[in-house]
């Protein structure tokens, strides 16, 4: 019988050194903004801040301001996934959101 | 952004009650049968526009942006920045059906409200009422994406003779009708 060997075997890191970018990057904490446009109501566009996020009216219509004067306002943060997740459900209430690393 | 109500209220005197009002159970239209029933029509429009985007798009392999611009603001970028295309593929690539799953559930919650019926003023539950409103700024984003409409619209500005004077009055009847059904929502 052959014996086997004591010393453990090597660790195979499952992570091929290009994917290493992405890994931090996805550590990094994203924003999520609403920009201004024409069509969407500033009432509308306030209650739905409220709604989505639970924000108060105050906080909501300060946003809503910043993004009525400013032509943008940072409306949420997290992780990307919940980035995603807010830009999926203002995109169902029809604002015009999108998000960004928060390295600017 | 428009602020619609500022400016109806010193054009429309027409409607004594507001056109959505909340109730000790939900919230009751008082839109009448004709106002209701042009919204239905705009709202079967709407389901159309969604429904031929969706095959159009499962049956075409490549993605190059938008099928139809009237759609494009149903569908916006979520990754705005160059170095992120790549996810905001992937992004679209994943919830687009979602996004169309999501805007055709809402106008299901909707078909009875709307559709045809006795005298009564519709009662709508707080589902209902959202729906409501999601779908009414549908029709609003790809009305206003087609009158290519700015921030200083004004209907008063828009001569009777102007080839898409309908589609102006259509706009802003339903901008009306978004604005009172936020308030209603909100009281």
């Amino acid at each position: 019988m052959v014996a086997m060997a004591n010393a453990p075997a090597p660790i195979v890191v499952d992570r091929p050194d290009q994917d290493l970018d992405e890994f931090v990057a996805n550590d990094t904490p994203w924003i999520v903004l609403v920009w201004n446009d024409p069509i969407n109501l500033m009432s509308y566009v306030t209650f739905v801040l409220q709604k989505l996020f639970g924000y108060s009216l105050e906080k909501a219509t300060i946003l809503m301001m910043d993004v009525h004067h400013k032509g943008r306002a940072v409306v949420s943060n997290g992780t990307r996934e919940k980035a995603e997740l807010d830009v999926f459900r203002l995109h169902e209430h029809g604002l015009w959101a999108t998000m960004q690393r928060d390295d600017a | 952004m428009g602020d619609d109500a500022a400016r109806r209220r010193l054009t429309v005197a027409r409607v004594p009650l507001p056109p959505v009002q909340r109730t000790a159970t939900g919230f009751r239209m008082n839109l009448d049968t004709e106002e209701r029933e042009l919204i239905h029509r705009l709202l079967g429009e709407l389901r159309s526009l969604l429904t031929e985007s969706e095959s159009v798009e499962s049956g075409e392999p490549t993605v190059d942006g938008p099928v139809d611009d009237r759609m494009k603001r149903l569908f916006p970028t979520a990754y705005h920045q160059r170095r992120d295309q790549e996810m905001d593929d992937e992004f679209r690539r994943l919830m687009r059906d979602d996004l169309v799953a999501s805007r055709l559930a809402g106008l299901d919650l909707l078909a009875d409200v709307l559709a045809p019926h006795d005298d009564e003023p519709p009662h709508l539950t707080e589902a209902q009422l959202m729906a409501f409103l999601q779908a009414v700024n549908g029709v609003r984003l790809v009305l206003g994406t087609m009158l290519d409409v700015s921030e200083e619209h004004e209907i008063d500005d828009i001569d009777d003779d102007h080839p898409m004077v309908g589609e102006y009055h259509l706009y802003d009847f339903l901008s009306w009708v978004l604005d009172a059904s936020v308030r209603a929502a909100m009281s």
